[in-house]
């Protein structure tokens, strides 16, 4: 056997080492990303328990008991709302109204989202809305 | 003076333009005229760009809030230094800090080889000048920094409370400069392909341009890392997030390729290779701005969606496919010298180093993009996070491990039967050892334990190379072991810094090994005087108080900490609320020994006045600090090679 063919045989093994732990890590791990709306309008539990989620908090909905620490809050895309409980601490930049992303799994029972990550967005505050117009 | 400085980018825009073409030009007319025009065209680019800093700098000092860019990101209250670094706070300032640094590298350039009359070298400055126009286009009419407001606010929105940190006003620059840097070898790789030019001599220039700024970036991450365990408060400083990977993923290609540009200057080979890596490193260092920029995919860190996004993938499209384009036309250039001889050899095994390091990207760059790559694909969106980069990257990462110890003992061209048994007996049985005694200390599971193993086996394998050295020049020496190890790294600069640099890795692979397999949490509601236990420590909440600082309201639980029933320190868990934005910040309480971290949270305080206190054991997390360090210094040494071959050659 020659050694180019030996390198592509070594190439090929790690190319396929790489690929099986990506194609189980993506089906043990991979989350299914979905709108609000769209896991709001399932009608039957999903097969997949994994999920993640883009939305805004739901004002007024926030209820945070921080001695367990545990949030639960509505999330919302401004049509359907679904319920989230995180436990664990509310991160500094959570409020009403901020975008936020959510990954954990799906109970469809309670229509709640029991997240294990919980990622707020910085708010869009910092940047360019509310100083008016640029001198022309 | 707004005007001064949109004038100043205007003009950097014309001057790129100019460079490259008067550039162009004298390269393809022969005449040396154009090229030193080109040439000073650079310099004035470097100039005009640290003129616009300042101006923008002295706008933000003076909390000017008739610029935007000002009342965005700055308020009256803000301390100075913050406002200061507010400058890379935002999109146009970061924007404007890449162009001075991609200016300032293509000066340093043409001042390192100020006496070099070739050619080469005003093709390599082309190449920087046109990602200048990239920039400095941007900067004019799509992201300005200059933008006049109608009618200016009393008072600006305040500076982002998370980018209030000492580490936030290091870090960005720092990593920019990694970041940036990389333009330089892809100018190299680009000169070779646009002049056709054969030789190695310029890979062992483009290799000590490649250490210096990819060691920037290692640092750049680090620091970032190191701010999200400070700053961020969840226990954590690595979280897979797309700007941390963003981050990563030129410093793994990068790091393969130091390692197979030595094969190529030893032999000949992978030539294609190697400047394929070149190219994939800086574009994915243009990638990794466009990620934390676009706002395409959600993080902690991207602060903004914007508009710059479309701008950046098309410089990204445009060129990698003129990359690629003189790869494929300058094919014959970069035809192999030499054959590989066998698998087991050095070459071999950096070889299968690149190409796990390629593949690590890969992975990597797969799961960061997932969402877009899945809905392309299938239709639907998946996305993936920390679990699966665990999952995925880390057994890659643990056979780089195994290879940064058999790589350098296994010799060029063929490793023998008799050096492999000489090479790979002690290692291999201390690494057994190693992992042995690791057991009763409760390490359990194929990772850790391969992770243990590697790491004994790899140190070993570098205390014995140091030895061999030693061994070699003992006749000569009689001074002590510490001198000895000094004058031969002083020798071979290159080669004992890599295996400092090696060190430097081992150590972080067991910091991340212990910080993450053997970290322990426990929180609980604490009145004054009472205590929450988390391992071999008691935190007992002394009280709680709040004071106002410049521009905050700051809220601290005071804990006295135990260890083992003694007395070790007074801790002071934080949170800010910040007047600007009443948004509240959590500062972390860092209990530091060498071995472990205590780290403590304010969760917050409670109706009945009791503090809600978070509390993580993350053991060995120092190693991945010292580990950098250790890696910077290694870095540092083999970079100082350096001078002296520039001395030789002005001697000679």
């Amino acid at each position: 056997m020659g050694n180019s063919t030996r390198l592509i045989l070594m190439s090929l093994v790690v190319i396929a080492a790489v690929g099986y732990l990506i194609l189980t890590g993506v089906k043990q791990t991979g989350m299914q990303y979905m709108t609000v709306t769209e896991l709001a309008g399932l009608d039957r539990a999903p097969k997949a328990e994994g999920f993640r989620l883009d939305g805004t908090v739901a004002p007024g909905s926030v209820e945070y008991d921080q001695r367990e620490p545990k949030l639960q809050f509505q999330m919302t895309d401004g049509k359907e709302n679904i319920s989230v409980v995180y436990e664990g601490l509310m991160p500094d930049a959570f409020a009403d109204g901020r975008e936020v992303v959510v990954e954990g799994s799906y109970r469809h029972a309670e229509r709640a989202i029991y997240a294990s990550k919980l990622v707020t967005k910085c708010p869009s505050k910092y940047e360019a809305k509310g100083l008016g117009k640029d001198k022309s | 003076m707004s005007e001064l400085g949109r004038l100043a980018l205007l003009l950097g825009f014309a001057c790129s333009i100019f460079a490259v073409g008067s550039i162009a030009w004298g390269l393809r007319t022969g005449y040396s005229g154009p090229l030193r025009s080109g040439r000073r065209a650079v310099w004035t680019v470097c100039a005009l760009a640290l003129l616009a800093v300042i101006l923008l700098e002295r706008a933000l000092l003076a909390r000017d809030m008739s610029y935007r860019y000002v009342a965005e990101h700055t308020s009256k209250d803000l301390p100075l230094h913050y406002a200061f670094s507010a400058l890379w706070a935002g999109q146009e300032g970061s924007l404007l800090l890449w162009l001075l640094i991609l200016s300032a590298y293509g000066s340093a350039f043409l001042f390192a080889y100020r006496k070099r009359l070739d050619p080469f070298y005003d093709a390599v400055a082309m190449v920087i000048a046109t990602v200048m126009i990239f920039f400095t286009g941007l900067l004019t009419f799509v992201s300005s920094p200059f933008r006049i407001l109608a009618t200016p606010p009393p008072d600006g929105m305040g500076l982002n409370p998370l980018l209030q940190d000492p580490g936030m006003m290091i870090h960005p620059p720092i990593l920019y400069t990694g970041y940036v840097g990389f333009i330089v070898p892809f100018g190299f790789a680009m000169a070779v392909l646009l002049l056709n030019r054969s030789g190695t001599r310029w890979i062992e220039e483009v290799r000590r341009w490649t250490l210096f700024c990819w060691g920037f970036l290692g640092v750049g991450i680090l620091l970032g890392a190191r701010w999200a365990y400070v700053e961020l408060g969840w226990g954590g400083y690595w979280g897979w997030d797309p700007v941390e990977n963003a981050s990563l993923m030129p410093w793994l290609v990068g790091t393969g390729f130091l390692h197979s540009v030595m094969i190529e200057q030893r032999r000949g080979m992978l030539k294609t290779w190697n400047i394929a890596l070149i190219a994939l490193t800086f574009e994915l260092s243009i990638f990794g701005t466009f990620l934390t920029r676009s706002g395409v995919l959600t993080s902690v860190h991207s602060f903004a969606e914007s508009n710059i996004g479309p701008w950046f993938l098309s410089f990204i499209l445009i060129s990698g496919t003129a990359a690629t384009a003189l790869i494929l036309y300058r094919k014959a250039l970069l035809e192999s010298e030499n054959r590989m001889d066998a698998m087991i050899s050095r070459e071999g095994s950096f070889l299968f180093n690149n190409v796990l390091f390629v593949a690590l990207t890969f992975a990597t760059f797969l799961g960061t993009t997932f969402p877009v790559v899945s809905e392309a694909v299938t239709g639907t969106k998946i996305s993936v996070s920390a679990p699966f980069f665990n999952r995925v990257n880390v057994p890659i990462a643990l056979a780089l491990l195994l290879l940064t110890g058999a790589g350098p003992v296994l010799s060029w061209k063929r490793a023998t039967a008799s050096v492999l048994k000489r090479n790979f007996v002690l290692p291999t049985f201390m690494g057994i050892l190693a992992t042995g005694i690791a057991i009763p200390f409760g390490a359990e599971g194929v990772y850790p334990l391969v992770c243990i193993f590697g790491a004994a086996f790899v140190v070993t394998t570098i205390v014995m190379e140091f030895a061999r050295g030693i061994q070699a020049r003992k006749s000569a020496e009689t001074s002590a072991l510490p001198a000895q190890v000094v004058h031969l790294v002083k020798k071979n600069k290159r080669r004992y810094g890599g295996y400092i640099v090696h060190v430097g890795i081992v150590l972080l692979f067991v910091g991340v090994l212990g910080s993450s397999v053997f970290q322990k949490e426990a929180h609980a509601p604490l009145k004054t005087g009472e205590a929450l236990h988390i391992g071999p420590y008691t935190l007992t909440l002394r009280g709680v108080t709040e004071r106002q600082k410049e521009n905050a309201i700051l809220t601290t639980a005071i804990l006295g900490v135990e260890r083992g029933g003694k007395f070790v320190g007074t801790e002071h868990a934080s949170k800010a609320l910040y007047s600007k934005s009443q948004q509240p910040m959590t500062e972390v309480a860092l209990h530091w020994t060498p071995a472990e971290d205590l780290y403590m949270i304010l969760g917050g305080v409670n109706e009945d006045g009791s503090a809600s206190i978070q509390a993580y054991i993350n053991p060995l997390v120092s190693l991945v600090w010292g580990g950098g360090i250790v890696m910077v210094l290694g870095t540092l040494i083999a970079l100082s090679d350096r001078m002296r071959i520039r001395r030789e050659e002005q001697v000679g």
